[in-house]
């Protein structure tokens, strides 16, 4: 088995193991403790150039007060969630649609159309940043949260449909085949056989792409302008005073504004179970 | 009635043909067995009767009405799948009453057929369990309660029993039966083992490599198989096959066995085979103690005994090897000579072509 499990590794790895594994750790976590730490720091420290070394105070509660009486973050959170909510739901649904048609419906064409969902993943997004916020202008979508969801729909509905056609395709196909010989609708079958199997497919999916576009900060900058529309990633930076950069209240607003995903993983946590089609097949 | 007839029938992937033409007619409440050899296409025919898979030529009918171009769910069959295919987040109760439930039948209707069938396969006990609490005998029974509730006309199962242990596959196959003589519902069972198709069908079809090779009752085959593909398939320890020659004499044919002996046979029905022929005769037909019309001396190489019987494989002098079937009790050991007796009324003669040219039916 590749890895070797660290029990059955040598005493000396294992030593190694138990000193490096904390410190490895530590210095992945460096960037968020770093955020953490300047969110509770007084702006004097900062003033100070003390921007690594131990707070001269305890400033947290200010600073996170500041956050949410100095700038409408409150309103940008909304705008994320009115993004993103939408946006998961859209993608997901879309996508188990697809998944479903294109991993069990043979037609002329399901190679290449599933082939065009892979191929939309590795277009650099960069380059449609001119034509999008152009199409948006014209469509009467710029500066607004609908303009934002439906390009995130568009953009995340590509990797979804690859991630849900290859679960669909792991499903046992006999399911699907004893259904339509029991009279079961297509429609029916995707309801009540295929979609509960997919549980832990959709619940996956909704946690990535609920990650991917609440901290999405690209698009959120380039359809949107005004606070009326603009989700928090954006919004952080009007935190900044128009001459000072307030860093520690920026980081005290990105803590605040890191914690939906987090909460969003642990919401989804108990779906995540291996070995649904347990019993399906002769296993 | 659901009679189920099938003209022409033939399957293609791409330019591969899986099927090549296939005639056949099964009776409204027969127990059909598609038997033969692994990749012959037994379960891709039961699948184009079911609707999962297009026909490419011929036509099908069930019940007098033509199915060629309907969908599974139009075809009012019911299908068992090897893999037994149960729906694993719903209970077994829910799993059985699934199919009715999603066309419309009304609940308290479902309840009273998913109790009937509960009740004929032994699953009461188990209604609220999950597929994944069951035992594989259990599943198949619940993988057969699904078919039965909708009480469809005809009854497909696609190897049903091969992923259970033999003692259990002995118990579903007598299960089986009885499930057949209660519902005299027609059924068509893919299998690849001949005891399963020998104890349970009233007609056997024998396919090999997409075609039809024989279709009869289970003793027809036995007895008076068509060809050497059926001889050999039908029938445990296989059939032996003898290469020899054959001279008219009088009222029969005279065949030269190997050792230089030779047996007396009836004449066949047609012409004499010119040129080389294959005699058969089953192992349970020879005698190792010698006694029959001919004698033929070997070498025993492997002796299996087994209590209830002993099986020798022995090697004649010039190669041939023939397997024998002895009493229990019977002590030749490996390395020992043994006298095998054939029986003249056993034999089977076959042409250069592996047509059967006389049957030894020991019914006659």
């Amino acid at each position: 088995m590749f890895p070797t499990p660290i029990q059955k590794a040598s005493p000396l790895t294992q030593k190694a193991y138990v000193i490096l594994l904390p410190i490895a750790l530590v210095l992945w976590l460096l960037p968020l403790i770093g955020v953490a730490i300047t969110s509770v720091r007084p702006a004097s420290d900062l003033a100070a150039g003390n921007y690594f070394g131990v707070p001269s105070g305890f400033a947290g509660v200010d600073n996170y007060t500041a956050v949410f009486r100095d700038s409408p973050i409150g309103l940008y959170i909304l705008n994320s969630f009115k993004v993103t909510i939408p946006t998961v739901i859209g993608s997901v649904a879309l996508a188990s649609l697809m998944g479903f048609a294109l991993s069990v419906y043979k037609f002329r064409g399901n190679l290449i159309v599933f082939f065009m969902f892979v191929a939309g993943n590795f277009i650099p997004f960069q380059i449609l940043m001119v034509p999008v916020r152009d199409f948006t202008l014209k469509a009467g979508l710029y500066d607004t949260t609908l303009g934002l969801v439906l390009f995130h729909i568009a953009f995340q509905t590509g990797f979804c449909t690859l991630f849900m056609r290859n679960f669909i395709r792991g499903l046992p196909f006999s399911l699907i085949e004893a259904a339509r010989v029991e009279g079961v609708s297509e429609w029916k079958i995707f309801v009540h056989v295929v979609l509960p199997l997919m549980r832990p497919a959709i619940a996956a999916l909704s946690v990535l792409v609920f990650t991917f576009v609440w901290n999405d900060y690209f698009w959120a900058t380039v359809l949107v302008q005004g606070s009326h529309a603009m989700p928090v990633t954006a919004g952080l930076y009007s935190l900044n005073g128009q001459w000072v950069a307030a860093w520690h209240l920026v980081s005290a607003g990105a803590i605040v504004a890191a914690l939906p995903p987090v909460a969003m993983f642990f919401l989804m946590q108990r779906h995540f179970i291996a070995g649904l089609t347990l019993g399906a097949t002769k296993g | 009635m659901a009679d189920v007839t099938l003209k022409g029938v033939t399957k293609q992937f791409g330019a591969h043909a899986v099927i090549k033409g296939v005639d056949l007619s099964v009776a409204d409440g027969e127990f059909c067995v598609f038997v033969g050899p692994s990749g012959c296409g037994k379960s891709t025919l039961l699948r184009m009767i079911a609707g999962l898979e297009d026909i490419s030529g011929g036509t099908l009918s069930i019940g007098g009405r033509d199915m060629t171009n309907v969908g599974p769910s139009e075809r009012g069959v019911a299908m068992v799948f090897q893999s037994y295919a149960l729906y694993p987040h719903m209970t077994v109760r829910d799993n059985i009453g699934f199919g009715l439930k999603m066309t419309g039948h009304a609940k308290a209707d479902i309840d009273a057929r998913v109790a009937e069938a509960a009740r004929m396969l032994q699953l009461d006990a188990l209604l609220e369990r999950k597929p994944g609490q069951l035992s594989g005998g259990q599943r198949q029974r619940v993988a057969i309660g699904r078919a039965i509730v909708r009480k469809p006309e005809v009854f497909l199962f696609d190897e049903p029993l091969s992923n259970l242990d033999a003692a259990l596959r002995v118990q579903m196959r007598i299960e089986l039966s009885h499930l057949h003589a209660d519902l005299k519902a027609t059924m068509i069972y893919v299998t690849h083992d001949q005891v399963e198709a020998m104890t349970m069908a009233d007609k056997i079809v024998v396919l090999s490599a997409g075609r039809i090779e024989q279709v009869g009752s289970p003793l027809d085959l036995y007895h008076r198989p068509d060809n050497l593909f059926v001889a050999g398939f039908i029938g445990s320890p296989k059939m032996n096959f003898i290469k020899t020659r054959t001279t008219a004499a009088g009222a029969g044919v005279t065949v030269t066995l190997p050792g230089g002996g030779t047996l007396s046979l009836p004449a066949p029905a047609g012409d004499l085979p010119k040129g080389e022929v294959t005699l058969g005769v089953r192992p349970e037909h020879l005698s190792a103690t010698g006694e029959g019309d001919a004698t033929l001396t070997g070498t025993v190489r492997v002796a299996e005994h087994l209590g209830s019987e002993t099986l020798y494989f022995a090697a004649l002098p010039d190669g041939t090897e023939l397997s024998v079937k002895a009493d229990g009790l019977s002590g030749l050991r490996v390395g020992d000579a043994i006298t095998i007796g054939i029986p003249a009324s056993a034999c089977h003669l076959f042409d250069g072509e592996g047509k059967a040219v006389l049957n030894g039916d020991l019914r006659r």
